[in-house]
């Protein structure tokens, strides 16, 4: 393979579809090109972000198991060449290390052409996408709290609404999913319940049949209600409840 | 080992923190032996670990075995993260995506894989809260910036990514010649790293 030929698995090693020896062939291409790493180490980063979509709650033996397991194995220290992560040989890292200053160099020219002629479109679902994420990360933490504890009501008129509860998070995860959507000048509202008193925990968008929704301070209800109420919300709830949650 | 590695990593390099906890800090300070750091850490991270190792490999015992490995892996590995060359995060995620993809190559070679993702349809109680939630966050962000790719770079990216297959079987799968689904894959992981805004050592 040509130098360029092997440069153009760039994408493909990122994503793992090659084979072992294509593989060899790229790292050998990449240990003499520091441009050629950063676009990897990017298009990796890229990749990485995929994984964002596929979360899903580990089996709860899981963490038991992988804890009892670091007990019984020792770490690498950082320089030496006995061992290997899976897909990084210690020695690219440790080259990579020293050749890291002039990587950054190359970087910090990459990114300002990247963004010189990214259009405004690209721009605005940065922003869009920052914001979502900052939102996820968030629900993810509150989901995979180590405390955290779920539960499940039906919806009138079908669906049904799971509050993932964690106290030392101090918040909650509502996942509501209507099987049948409001009108459009109505929208589905949450109430947190504390004894009596049922106060606003934030009202979907109008005719919206499913949110994810994090309630700061939700623990301390003893449930979670769900109400149709005029867009845009109301001061109190109007009974019916749609669905209520008990969160004790 | 403590002060080298920190000497090695200076701190303008550190990759962005994830919010709300910095799965950086927590990866050096696991690099230091620090089991309760590597508890917060896999908090963190093992919801996405076991995600994407389950959505490559479509079973559920398997997709267990597979991310003790890997987070076992990121705990006995730690020092070999170096934040100059993208975030601890996807660090953590490229250990993984490897390891469920050399499972399915094993599982191809042994000609079983058809038989076992038969056997994977029987769900636990908690992947009904999973599916909702996967759902829905999916559509958020990485499905948003997906939207935009060419049909053709979609397909050859999410083929190889959440299904493990190579960039020959996306060509035989899509009918596209070999160079031409090396491209799609590039230009495509290009196109999203600028959607979703993705830099290294900025």
């Amino acid at each position: 393979m040509t130098s360029a030929e092997v440069h153009s698995l760039v994408g493909a090693y990122a994503l793992d579809a090659v084979d072992d020896l294509e593989r060899a062939a790229f790292e050998r291409h990449m240990a003499g090109c520091a441009a050629c790493r950063n676009e990897l180490d990017e298009l990796r980063e890229t990749a990485a972000r995929m994984a964002d979509s596929t979360w899903s709650v580990p089996p709860p033996g899981l963490r038991t198991e992988v804890m009892a397991a670091i007990g019984r194995t020792r770490q690498l220290p950082p320089a030496d060449l006995g061992g290997q992560g899976a897909g990084d040989r210690p020695s690219r890292w440790r080259r990579y290390t020293v050749a890291a200053a002039a990587a950054v160099v190359l970087a910090a020219g990459t990114g300002a052409t990247v963004y010189a002629i990214q259009d405004q479109r690209v721009r605005d679902q940065s922003a869009i996408a920052t914001a979502a994420r900052q939102y996820e990360a968030r629900t993810r933490d509150i989901l995979s709290a180590p405390d955290v504890v779920f539960r499940t009501s039906p919806m009138r008129g079908g669906g049904k609404v799971t509050v993932a509860s964690s106290a030392s998070r101090d918040a909650g995860v509502v996942l509501l999913g209507a099987d049948v959507a409001p009108a459009g000048d109505r929208a589905f509202q949450l109430w947190a319940i504390r004894g009596n008193t049922p106060t606003t925990a934030g009202v979907l968008a109008a005719g919206e049949a499913s949110a994810v929704r994090i309630v700061d301070g939700l623990p301390g209800s003893d449930g979670l209600g769900v109400t149709l109420e005029p867009a845009g919300g109301s001061a109190t709830p109007t009974q019916p409840l749609v669905a209520q949650v008990p969160l004790v | 080992m403590t002060e080298y590695g920190a000497a090695r990593r200076p701190d303008h390099l550190s990759a962005v923190p994830a919010p709300p906890a910095d799965v950086g800090e927590l990866l050096r300070a696991t690099a230091r032996g620090d089991e309760a750091a590597f508890a917060r850490l896999y908090d963190l991270v093992a919801p996405r670990v076991y995600g994407l190792i389950r959505r490559v490999l479509r079973d559920p015992a398997q997709a267990e075995e597979v991310a003790q490995e890997v987070l076992v892996e990121v705990w006995r590995t730690a020092a070999r993260y170096d934040p100059a060359r993208g975030s601890a995060t996807a660090w953590v995620f490229t250990i993984a995506h490897r390891r469920a993809v050399d499972r399915v190559r094993a599982e191809q070679a042994s000609a079983d894989r058809t038989m076992k993702v038969g056997v994977a349809s029987v769900e636990t109680p908690y992947d009904e809260v999973v599916d909702e939630v996967s759902g829905r966050l999916e559509r958020q962000q990485v499905r948003h910036c997906m939207d935009d790719l060419t049909e053709l770079q979609r397909q050859a990216v999410t083929l190889a990514y959440y299904q493990g297959h190579s960039y020959r079987e996306v060509a035989d799968l899509l009918g596209t010649p070999l160079p031409t689904v090396k491209t799609r894959m590039r230009d495509g992981l290009i196109r999203l790293r600028d959607c979703l805004g993705v830099e290294v050592t900025a």
